[in-house]
């Protein structure tokens, strides 16, 4: 009963208000002027790829949930998004497991 | 034939084996996620590339990053962010029946999707012009690397994979636009908007990740 309720509310047809869509575009704006002021302040080591890559998660979420309308679709759409990234993270997962470990890294190219 | 027909809304794209609209609708929608499913593998064996080789050579991304311009590939961002507000704009107004404002809406799209091609055009010929060509027809001696040209290789087959992307969603947008013109879409009908649209926002996503990945490495 709770998941046939859940699925009414969700739509495929879910119409965003101009307030929302401004509001995520202004975010992303924002986001984007931040993530070129921090390169700018040249952050230590790790932290500069750790803050931007932060920021690019943040700004494609935001992408994904109110402009592709995950936040309001069936949630088997936002199921098929994230195995994507799941079979994403296998694939670099695997082969980092041979490339980070060898003797010598060093292909012809 | 059984008969099915329930549903109160009729619209002349309705194909026979839909039992009603939001079905035909809801088809297209998970049709659509799946080949974008495909897409982010697409993209993703690059980007395992990039990420394998900027784990064996840190040092060169430090180095050849600082010939991108982090200004132009920042505007860029900001230019693809812009279509897609557009782009939702769009399927807004189908959703409400402003027929006029889909074209307008598509129109803007189409104007910012051929500035970022005109920039990533200016970037890549300045690029040539200094002798910097991917694989062995790399020819530029400002970067004190051996593996200089891998940078550049990852660099053009991303963004020339991305732009092509550009360019498909250029060409579907035109369609769009012409069929939007002929009065086909409104609120009863206008999945080739929302599916055209959820592929543009996809390829927006992707240049949200290559910006900071070639742009801004320190």
């Amino acid at each position: 009963m709770i998941i046939l309720k859940l699925n009414l509310t969700m739509s495929g047809h879910h119409i965003s208000s101009d307030k929302t869509l401004l509001s995520v575009a202004g975010s992303l704006f924002i986001l984007t002027i931040l993530t070129a002021v921090v390169h700018f302040m040249h952050l230590p080591e790790p932290w500069s790829i750790i803050v931007a890559m932060g920021i690019a998660i943040l700004k494609g979420s935001l992408v994904a949930m109110f402009f592709m309308n995950l936040y309001w679709d069936k949630r088997f759409n936002l199921i098929l998004m994230i195995s994507s990234l799941a079979f994403f993270a296998l694939l670099v997962g695997f082969t980092l497991l041979d490339t980070l470990f060898r003797p010598e890294i060093t292909p012809g190219f | 034939m059984a008969n099915h027909s329930t549903s109160t809304t009729k619209s002349k794209f309705l194909q026979h084996h839909f039992v009603d609209s939001d079905q035909q609708f809801d088809a297209a929608k998970m049709g659509m996620w799946i080949f974008l499913v495909t897409e982010v593998l697409f993209f993703g064996g690059l980007f395992a590339a990039y990420i394998v080789y900027r784990t064996w050579y840190p040092e060169l991304f430090t180095m050849a990053s600082e010939e991108l311009n982090t200004i132009w590939g920042g505007v860029n961002t900001v230019v693809l962010i812009g279509s897609s507000l557009t782009v939702a704009m769009a399927i807004k107004s189908a959703q409400l029946n402003q027929k006029k404002n889909i074209a307008i809406n598509l129109g803007i799209t189409i104007t910012l999707a051929a500035i970022f091609m005109v920039i990533k055009y200016f970037e890549w010929t300045h690029k040539f012009h200094l002798g910097i060509f991917p694989g062995k027809f790399y020819a530029f001696d400002g970067i004190d690397h051996p593996k200089a040209n891998v940078f550049f290789s990852l660099y053009y087959l991303m963004t020339g994979l991305h732009g092509i992307h550009v360019l498909v969603g250029m060409g579907l947008m035109i369609w769009l636009l012409i069929r939007s013109l002929k009065g086909d879409f409104g609120s009863e009908y206008y999945s080739p908007i929302e599916m055209t649209g959820l592929y543009w926002h996809l390829v927006d996503i992707i240049w949200i990740f290559l910006f900071p990945l070639f742009y801004l490495i320190d």
